[in-house]
This record gives C-alpha cells, structure tokens and sequence, in this order.
C-alpha cells in the first residue's frame, strides 16, 4: 500500500483497539489460562499441584493421544478432499448452463451446515443402524446380505463412517464461500475465454480456480482448523468408540477433563491440541507456497 | 453428435445435484414427519411415515411453561442479532487492516487471530467460567456476545482478508487521489465490494452462534436467560429421550431461522453474486 | 414496496427482542419461585405433611431469608419416567412452599449436561448451596475440600433411626460422610424376560445358569429372535449393569470392598480377570443382539417390546420404561424377573444384584460461615430424603429411598409392580454398584477397555492391567 493511503497509526490503533480488546479477552486470557493450568496436578477444586512439565512428557507417551491425531489427520485429508473438493465441483457444476434450479441447489446444499451438530449425529446413526438403517436395507435390496454390518462397532471402517456426515455436512458450507469468491470475478474475463474457445474444464483449471486461490486457501485453513478440533458429531455418534477406534483429540481432551476429573491433563492435551494445528496448518500453508507460484501481495 | 453430448452431460449433472439436494433436505422433512409421531411409533419404524400423524407433541411442548420456549428464542435471537452484528463490522475492519496496512505487529496478530480457530471449545470451559466469574460478567443478557463474537472474529477477518486481496489497489489509489480519507474509502467504497462475503459471514455466522450449546451451559445458570440449545436440554432425561419430542422441539426453536433461511434465501443469494468488480 | 415492508417487519421484530432481553433484570433473586409454582403437584397435600417436620423446620427457617441455590438433573421430562425424580421434584415445591421467606434458585439441567457442569463448577470452586453429589466424586472433591462433611448433620437428623445406613457406603471417605442419598435406590442390573416365550422353550422360569441360557439360544435362533437384547453404546452399561453383578459372583463382596479402602484387592486378581473372561465370552457366543455395542439400553429395551428379543438386561429406569409401555397390553403380564444367571466357575456368591443409590445430597462446604443458611440447607436436605420422600415414592411407584418406611402397602399395585419390588428388595441379596465408588478416572478407562473387549478385540488381562495402573495412578 502506497504511504499516502496508509492511515496514520493512531487510526489504526483505534479501528483495533475494540476488536482486539475483545478478543484478548475472551479467548487469549482463557487460552493463557489453559497453558497455566496444564503444569500442574490437578483434579479440580481448589487445589492444585505445581508439577511442571510432567504432563506434557506424560503426553507425549500417550498412546491414546497419538492414535487421536491420526484420527484427526485423517479426518483432515478426507475433509479437503471431501468437504471443498466436491463443494468447488458443485460450484462449478451450477454455474454451468446445462444446469437447472440453481436456486435450489445452492439454498438447500447450505441446509445441513445450519443444523446442530446433535441432530446430523443422531440422523447418520440412524443411517448406519444395523437394524433399521438405510445402508443395511440397502445392501439387502441389492442382495448383498452378507456384508450387513453392525457399522458403528467395526473399529477400521469407523472413523471413514464418521468423515461421511462430517463431509455431507460441510459441503454447502464450503460451496457458498466459493460461490461468493467466484461471483466476484469479473464476467468479461469469462466471456473472453469463451470467446478464445476455452471449454469449461479448462475455464475453471485456468482461470476460475487461479482467481479464487486466497479464498481457497482460507477454505483449506478454516477446513483443517475445523478437524483438528472435531468434536461434535464423534460425540454424538460413537464417543470415540468402539473402545478408542474413533477417538479424536478434542474428544480425549473432553474425556479426560470432565469425566476422568483430570483437568490439569487434559489441559496439556489442549495446548497438545493447538500446538499440533498450529503446525499442521503452517505445513499446508508452506506446501501451497511452495506449489503456486504467486507472490503474496502486502 | 455434440447435442447428444451435451445432453448426457446434462442429465448427469441435473441428477447428481438433485440427489445431492435433495439429501441435504430429506433431514428437514424426516424431522418433521417424525414429529407428528408418538414415541412409539416412531421407535417401532424410524423412516416410515406417520400412520396416525398429529401435532400433539407441539400442543404439549408450546403448553408447558416449564419450557419457556419463547423466552428462550428470545434470547438466541437478541444475543445472535448483536453478536452477527459486531463480527461482521469488526471483522470487516480488521480484514481489511491485515491486509491491505503494512504495520509493525501484523504478523502477530495474524496469528494471534488464526489461534482462535484452533483451539477446541471444551479445553476452554472452566478457563472461560473462571474469567467470567473474576470479573462478574457472566450470567447477563449479554453475557454471551462476549465469546461468540471473540471466536466468530476469526473466521469473519482470514475471509474478508482473502477477499480483499483479490481487490486491485488501484481502488483505493483513485480514491485517494480524488482526496476521500482512509475511513471514507473504507466504508463508501471496499465495504460495497465486500457486500458478497460480508453477506456470507453473516449467514455462516448466524447459525454457528444459534447453535452453540457448551459456552451457553457453562456461561448462564439463570433459567430465564437460556439461549434455545439450553433450554432444549429440558426435553431428555437421564435415561429416557422422547425423539419425537426432541425433533417437535428442534423444529419449533429452528423456525425463526429456517423461515429467515427459505424467504430471504433470494436475497441472500443476489447479495452473494452480485457486486462484480469492474476492472 | 414489499421490500420496504419486509425491512420495516424486521427491524420492529428485532427491536422488540432488543427491548425484551434489556427488560430482564440480571437480578437473579426473584426468578426460579415461578418455576416451581407452574408444576402442578399435589399443593393440598403441603400442609398435612409438613405437620410432621413443622417443629424443626420453622424454628430453624424462622431465621434465614435469602437465596439458597440448588442444583440437580431432575427435570420434568425425566420425572415422567422416574419415580425418584418425581419424588424429588415433589419434595423440593413443598419445601419451597413452605418456606416463603427463602428464596430458593433452582437449577435444573439434564443428567449429561448437569455432570459436565457440576465438574466445571467444582473445579472452579463455585459449586452451588446445595447439589447432587455422585459416588465416584466423593473421594476427590472431600479431598479438595469442596463438599461439607455431613456426619454430624446425619447423626442429629430426626431420622436418623430410619436411615438404611448401607447406602452412606459410596459417599464415605476417611470415617466421615458427605452426602445424603438421594432419589431413589434401584437395582442396576436385572434381566427383564417374557415367561411365556421361555416356557416355549422349556424353562418355566428364567434359566440359573448360564449354560441353560446357551441352550435356549439355539432354539430362539431358529424363530429369529435374540436370546438377551443389551445395549453398550454408552460404555458404562455394561459396567453398571452386568459386571457389577457378574464381578460379584466370581469375586464375592470382600473384594470390592478391599477396592474401596485400598487395602490390598487388585483389579488383576484372578477372581476378577475370570469374570472378565467370562464376560467377554458371553458376549461374543452370540446370545445378545449383534449390534450391543452400537445401541444404547433405550434401543435395546425396545427390542424386547417388540418381540424381537425374548430378554432383556438394564437397570429400574429401564424397567420403569417397559411398565410405562406394556402397562394394559397381554406381554404386561407375562413380564417377569431374574437375576443374572450363574456363570460357570463363579463359586463366592449366588443370586447377587447390584443395588444402590448413586447420588447424594451434598452441601457447599462454604456454607459453614453462615449458619443460618447451613440449617435451610440441612433442612431442605432432610426434607427431599425423608420419610415424606420415601412414603411419596412408595405409595407412587413402590420404590424405596433412603428412609426405610414400614408396611409398604402392595395391594394397591398390580402384579408387575409387585414382581419388581420383591426382586429389588426382598428375594436376592445385594450387592455395590461398582461405578458408585472409586474414581471416574479409573471407570472410564475400563468401560472402553470394556466396549473393546466385548468386541474380542482386547484380552481381559490387558484390561485389568490398564484398570489397575489407572487404578494406582488415581485413586
């Protein structure tokens, strides 16, 4: 930004200060708090135990916790594919002119996201009932009886059961931040691509997606925040079971802190937590960097 | 040879976004059917339709005054309103500064804004309580647009700052130069050409903060201060769940926002694709 | 112009939910009377029972005005299923009634919800006056110093002498105890079976050993029923509602006990790893349903309505459940109970069910610096444990509380509910409820060491293992 528009500091001190204030409060001096609480031994109450650094190297042993993070990485892939892959295909596929009811496509693929995450929980459950389920009445339909599963008891076919509502659900999510990003590009550039003969695979691989690359990277990082830090459906559906197969770290936070009354651990897994997103999404990040060659502009 | 082409294209692509609609809406419909079930019918066939459908579960839930179902809409709306309406003005004014000003300390506070999407909501339960109870600020009416703007911001500041970095700077230049001040330019001229994802925020954040639930349980213990995920809470017991109940209940707390969904959906939608920018 | 008169409706509707909200005054003194008031209990009964409590009550309440906060997971949709919930709610609006001068704030949240709160709330020592403490917490908040020790208060109660003291057990720590039981003592693990479909298969009542269980399997297979529906989905089913039986019987009541005190017992003695053995054997022979792990107890107890199932195995709430359904129908009166059959090699005790109450009334120990506030509270907890609690729920649902009442008068119920009393209370011998004790720490590593093992995918000498360590590391 050129000097002559950049406002002076106070401005900008001013325009901050509330935004910031706010923030700080409500979620850094908690978070500051959290760190504070995780070097002790502490099981609720009033007293607590200084013990240094003692839950962290409890941590990194932790089996439990580590079979979580690759659950949430996982969950993280399946996701990014899942959850914007499909949502930029669908975009795409409503822009099109082949296609009719873009109206209702794009009002009820947003429908799911507005739902608690209680209710998707309780109605995917009911999806992989054993008894009374969709998938097994499916497959006994088609005459494949036998492979009628209890789904949700079945420890490596679990946590893929459990990405399918996470991705259903998200995928309008991500369509309508798309849409709004591709709605801003400038009409004529299309038009002039189609004029060149461009088709529209090659319109969207050259030109829709290179314009819209910050909004998907903010996607990427909003979508890998998001499933490092899955809670919800995994609750509501199998709460980390059977045993530990669907296990998350949120959730192990969770189970440690309030039903194992084990706060000052379970407040060294949620800094565990936060500092394995942090370098998650700083991986990612570098990875795009290093894969598009366009300079970031300040 | 091309129409038949592009025929079949058609079709597929017709089909595989109805299927998908079509999906994403059955739950609505399941919901509400399955509401005008009794417990037991619902139990012995979850999909079927209603062999004897009724409105009783509305009757008895909007009856009970225990519930205080309308009080409790209330207060989601109240705190969701003023809550959407800070995120979206601060986290445009914060976007916009992150990425446009160059100032010592804007990589921190990146960051420090990017912390907030990491963390999981539930390390931060007794912290929050603890903070709140210090400085008496919890249990208000306004107790919970602290944290639901706090942790809305960050999503509203990456997505504004994406945005604006695809706005050529040779707006702002022009606009200096005809002599309007860094505020002006501000708001008469970027926030129109936000008006999409600023739009888009505030949908994505309206219902994030409806339904929240875990800072509402730990936040408020006034009964006549719940928001409607608290107070639905009323409807299972420690081993019993009337589903149909719980189902007549969700449909009766999530109309004011299905019906705000459906009737402005055009709206919303114009908003979102309009404001093309002219190069 | 329909834009305009769109805009102008909303912004009147959002200004009337601004207004609203301001209107409410964050002053929490005069709101929870009204909740109360809108339960329609039984208002008349209010001045015929408090003849009996008037002397203590109004001499001690005289002196306190103020607020006095409770919390507990009583809610009105629970109580239409629950006795004790009932009882409680009951008991709390006569109290409240007659006591006009204090006001009691009353918070009141579903049994999930109230457990993650009470925890947030006690590790930020900020519990309410008076709430309801669980078995497996008593060790650890006594420790802290967060719960008021009782002793005293339960001793100079009025009644004392009714007490059943056994059920003080869980809430004892260090000779001093913590709370007051409370709702309603009902047993954890019972098999619910329709006798006329086991008549069909040869057994006129339910079989004693498991073994005649496993050859009745056969024969239920053949008319496509499950043998025992069980529902494990929540980890802690199979905890509280079979191997705290089943446990017992290989192990007998020395060993649980010795647990509790630490004075020597381990989960990894054999006694307990046969039971656990035993259990996983059970489970994986076929005789319950397939999905047992994937349905809660509340899917699995409508299996055995259905049909589906010739038996069931829950706890009382589970049984409240199924008198609320069949209650009229012909499957109603060929319901009947058993205990859990004998495993094969269980030789310390026999015809053992786990029984017992696993909340207590406990009070803030902040409330010793007011001791006007500390008798409304002692009073309020003798009142909703009392004999009026416990003639309310017996004469309601034949249920018992903490206060033994004598001459329960059966005839007024039907055969059912006859049944279930004489189960619960007279024709077998109790025994603990393991998950009212020790720690949740150490309940929550085995009940998913538990749902794994269940599967077969874990042997019971590693889950005893990682119980014990938790075990050492928390208790």
């Amino acid at each position: 930004m050129l000097n002559s528009i950049r406002p002076k500091n106070r401005v900008i001190f001013a325009y901050l200060l509330i935004p910031v204030a706010i923030y700080v409060f409500a979620v850094f001096v908690p978070l500051v708090t959290a760190g504070y609480y995780s070097f002790f031994e502490w099981q609720g109450g009033p007293n607590k135990s200084f013990i240094g650094i003692e839950n962290f190297k409890t941590l990194m042993n932790d089996e439990i916790f580590w079979m979580s993070f690759q659950h949430n990485i996982f969950l993280v892939i399946a996701c990014i594919i899942g959850q914007i892959g499909l949502a930029l295909l669908f975009v795409l596929m409503i822009n099109s002119k082949l296609v009719k009811f873009k109206g209702i496509h794009r009002t009820f693929g947003f429908f799911p996201s507005t739902i608690a995450a209680v209710a998707i929980g309780f109605i995917w459950t009911m999806v992989f009932d054993y008894r009374r389920g969709i998938l097994n009445w499916i497959l006994e339909f088609i005459g494949q009886e036998e492979h009628t599963k209890v789904w949700l008891n079945e420890p490596d076919l679990v946590m893929l059961l459990i990405a399918i509502p996470l991705i259903w659900q998200f995928i309008g999510y991500f369509m309508i931040i798309l849409l709004s990003a591709i709605s801003s590009i400038d009409k004529s550039i299309i038009e002039v691509s189609e004029i060149d003969g461009a088709n529209a695979v090659q319109r969207a691989i050259y030109i829709i997606i290179p314009l819209i690359k910050n909004t998907l990277l903010v996607c990427v990082t909003l979508c890998v925040a998001g499933n490092m830090k899955a809670f919800d459906h995994i609750f509501v559906m199998t709460t980390g079971g059977p045993g530990n197969a669907s296990m998350v770290m949120a959730l192990y936070g969770y189970k440690v802190s309030f039903m194992q009354q084990n706060m000052g651990y379970g407040s060294a897994i949620s800094i565990g937590i936060f500092v394995l997103s942090l370098l998650v999404i700083g991986a990612f990040q570098l990875v795009t960097k290093v894969l598009s060659s366009d300079k970031e502009v300040v | 040879m091309k129409t038949i082409q592009t025929k079949l294209l058609a079709i597929f692509l017709n089909v595989t976004l109805g299927i998908f609609s079509l999906s994403c809406i059955f739950p609505l419909v399941w919901m509400f059917y399955s509401s005008l079930k009794q417990k037991r019918d619902f139990n012995a066939n979850i999909m079927g339709l209603p062999e004897n459908p009724s409105f009783e579960n509305y009757v008895r839930i909007l009856t009970n005054a225990d519930y205080h179902i309308f009080e409790s809409v209330l207060n989601s709306v109240r705190t969701t309103v003023l809550s959407i309406v800070l995120i979206i003005f601060l986290g445009f004014i914060v976007g916009y500064i992150l990425s446009r000003v160059r100032f010592r300390g804007n990589r921190i506070l990146y960051v420090m804004f990017l912390m907030g999407l990491l963390i999981p909501i539930h390390s931060l339960l007794v912290p929050i309580y603890v903070v709140f109870r210090a400085t008496n600020l919890g249990n208000k009416w306004f107790t919970l647009i602290i944290p639901y703007v706090a942790f809305g911001l960050p999503i509203a500041i990456f997505l504004v700052e994406g945005y604006v970095k695809s706005i050529p700077v040779s707006l702002e230049e022009a606009a200096n130069i005809d002599g309007s001040s860094f505020t002006s330019t501000l708001f008469r001229i970027i926030l129109p050409i936000c008006k999409p994802i600023l739009v888009t925020i505030g949908i994505i954040q309206t219902f994030a903060t409806w339904n929240e639930f875990s800072f509402a349980l730990v936040l408020i213990r006034d009964q006549r201060l719940q928001t409607v995920p608290l107070a639905m809470t009323q409807f299972t017991g420690q081993f019993s769940s009337d589903y149909t109940k719980i189902m007549a209940a969700m449909l009766i707390t999530m109309s004011p926002i299905i019906v705000f969904y459906f009737v402005f959906s055009k709206q919303i939608i114009k908003g979102m694709v309009a404001g093309a920018i002219k190069g | 112009m329909k834009k305009k008169l769109v805009s102008v409706f909303m912004v009147v509707f959002l200004i009337t939910a601004l207004f609203a909200g301001c209107g409410q005054t964050d002053d929490t003194t005069d709101t929870s009377t009204e909740d109360t008031s809108t339960d329609d209990t039984s208002t008349q009964d209010t001045s015929t029972e408090d003849t009996s409590t008037d002397d203590t009550s109004t001499e001690e309440n005289g002196a306190y005005t103020g607020e006095l906060s409770l919390m507990h997971f009583s809610t009105s949709e629970e109580s239409e299923g629950n006795g004790g919930s009932d009882g409680f709610r009951t008991m709390v609006t006569e109290w409240d009634e007659a006591n006009p001068d204090i006001t009691l704030v009353q918070n009141v949240l579903a049994n999930d919800d109230y457990k993650t709160q009470i925890a947030t709330l006690a590790a930020a020592d900020d519990l309410p006056d008076v709430f309801l403490l669980q078995g497996m917490n008593t060790r650890a908040w006594a420790e802290q110093g967060l719960v008021m020790d009782m002793t005293e208060i339960i001793n100079s109660s009025p009644y004392n002498d009714q007490y059943d003291h056994s059920f003080f057990f869980p809430f004892t720590y260090n000779d001093s105890i913590y709370g007051l039981p409370v709702l309603t003592g009902g047993t954890t693990t019972v098999v619910v079976y329709d006798q006329a479909i086991w008549q069909e298969a040869g057994y006129d009542t339910f079989p004693e050993t498991w073994d005649e269980v496993m050859e009745a399997d056969a024969f239920f297979e053949e008319q496509g029923m499950d043998t025992i529906a069980f529902g494990n989905s929540g980890k802690w089913q199979a905890n509280s509602c079979f191997l705290s039986a089943v446990g017992n019987r290989f192990t007998g009541n020395d060993w649980f006990y010795s647990m509790v005190d630490k004075s020597g017992a381990a989960f990894t003695d054999q006694e307990f790893v046969d039971s656990l053995q035993f259990t996983q054997d059970i489970f994986t022979s076929g005789v319950f349903n397939p999905d047992f792990n994937a349905i809660n107890n509340e899917d699995a107890r409508e299996l055995f309505i259905a049909g589906d199932a010739s038996a069931f195995i829950g706890g009382n709430w589970d049984v409240s459940y199924i008198q609320s359904v069949l209650e009229g129908t012909e499957m109603y009166d060929t319901t009947k109970f058993a205990v859990i059959p004998q495993p094969a090699g269980a030789d310390a005790t026999t015809r053992t069910h786990a029984i017992g109450m696993g909340f207590a009334v406990a009070i803030n120990s902040k409330l010793a610096d007011n001791p006007e506030k500390l008798a409304a509270a002692i009073d309020l907890a003798y009142k909703v444990t009392g004999p009026d609690f416990a003639e309310y729920v017996g004469a309601n649902y034949a249920l018992g509380g903490l206060t033994k009442v004598d001459n329960v008068d059966l005839s007024n119920f039907d055969q059912f509910t006859v049944d279930f009393y004489n189960y619960s209370y007279v024709d077998n011998k109790a025994c603990e409820i393991y998950d009212s004790y020790i720690s949740s720490a150490v309940w929550d590593v085995l009940n998913t060491d538990l749902q794994m093992m269940l599967n077969g995918d874990i042997d019971p000498q590693t889950v005893a293992e990682n119980a014990q360590a938790s075990y050492e590391a928390n208790y």
